[in-house]
């Protein structure tokens, strides 16, 4: 199957990034360059896990004569090794990067959600939590491919270290959630605050279904991540794509602050009022802070 | 930097966003490219400027509220 979805790519094969990284008369992203020893490592172990990605398909196959009970065991086996949030969908075309192409039917999205008092705790902070759970879900991406394949199934492990599939529209289709102004997809459990690795795979399973909250009407009517934006980065108004309301992010407006500083931004998902649900005291706490600085709070929560 | 928009137009008149970029070159090699997919054959594209302090667009008048077909 072909994708359809052009990606975005990261650091200095992003056009946009280069031209402005250039502009600057330098050479690389600061943002990548400043790196510490931990973010480092955490970036490594998913280059080193990168060759796992496929491997041999055990010729023992099991049968599946359940596949709804064979969901739960994998949906399991994804929790046992460290995942949050499990989902399940078919795969379409506009799920893969355009140009690629995945033959396989089913995906596979393994979640591990950040600690969000950790993420408040400065630029820095942010950047290493990030990076433990992307380091965390390459893991589980890798160990549960290799799980599928040993049950006799092809599966292709995607993750930092290696992907061909987009988060947003299978975090979307799997139900985890709705499309956010700051646009990333909002949990009701965990906001915006999560991060993802996937499994392709032709083993027979049952699929989860799209799920709305109300996330889409209350951006329309939030504009907490919008005005506490340091770039003014996060649109007015949104553009809809196939029948789904999305915000683009103006990156040239978010670099300055994202990449070609040497910390990390995060405060469009930090101020989010859909944390308050998992951690109510940390962000009202966190929320008071800024609205003493003349930051926009929410009205209610 | 310029600021485009590729909207992706179906024969039903469904207008889908396909993304924003920063240079004509990196449009065109987007419609280039979803030009290629055979199930895109009927689709058309168009490549618009971002009006300047909306880095968006309102939704087409066929629009959907939400939900995937």
């Amino acid at each position: 199957m072909r994708g359809t979805t052009p990606r975005r790519e990261q650091g200095m094969a992003d056009p946009v990034l280069a031209s402005m990284v250039h502009a600057l008369g330098l050479e690389t992203v600061p943002h990548y360059t400043a790196a510490t020893p931990k973010v480092q490592a955490y970036r490594d172990s998913w280059v080193k896990l990168a060759k796992f990605r496929d491997g041999p398909v055990n010729p023992q196959r099991v049968e599946v004569n359940d596949p709804a009970e064979m969901t739960k065991q994998i949906k399991a086996k994804a929790t046992e090794l460290g995942a949050h949030m499990v989902g399940i969908c078919r795969l379409q075309p506009h799920m893969i990067d355009l140009g690629e192409d995945v033959s396989h039917e089913f995906v596979i999205v393994a979640c591990v959600a950040e600690d969000y008092e950790k993420v408040l705790h400065g630029a820095n902070a942010v950047e290493e939590e990030a990076m433990r759970t992307y380091a965390k879900c390459t893991e589980i991406a890798t160990e549960l491919a290799a799980h599928v394949r040993n049950l006799g199934y092809p599966a292709l492990a995607h993750h930092n270290g290696g992907s061909d599939v987009q988060a947003i529209p299978i975090f979307y289709q799997v139900g985890f959630g709705e499309l956010g102004r700051h646009g990333s997809l909002i949990n009701e459990k965990y906001g915006a605050s999560f991060r993802p690795g996937f499994v392709t795979t032709d083993l027979p399973l049952t699929e989860d279904r799209p799920r709305e909250f109300g996330v889409q009407d209350f951006c329309m009517n939030c504009n907490v991540c919008q005005l506490n934006c340091p770039g003014d980065a996060i649109p007015k108004e949104h553009v809809m794509t196939h029948g789904i309301k999305r915000w683009l992010i103006d990156l040239e407006k978010c670099y300055p602050y994202s990449r070609l500083r040497d910390e990390y931004c995060h405060l469009c998902v930090d101020v989010c009022p859909y944390n308050v649900k998992s951690h109510s005291e940390i962000y009202r706490s966190f929320m008071k802070e800024r609205k003493q600085v003349g930051y926009k709070t929410p009205k209610s929560w | 930097m310029e600021k485009l928009y590729v909207n992706e137009i179906w024969p039903d008149g469904d207008v889908s966003t396909v993304g924003l970029f920063y240079s004509r070159g990196e449009a065109e090699n987007i419609v280039a490219q979803l030009r290629s997919i055979p199930e895109k054959a009927d689709c058309r594209y168009e490549i618009i400027e971002a009006v300047a302090g909306s880095p968006s667009t309102n939704p087409p008048k066929q629009a959907r509220k939400a939900g995937k077909e």
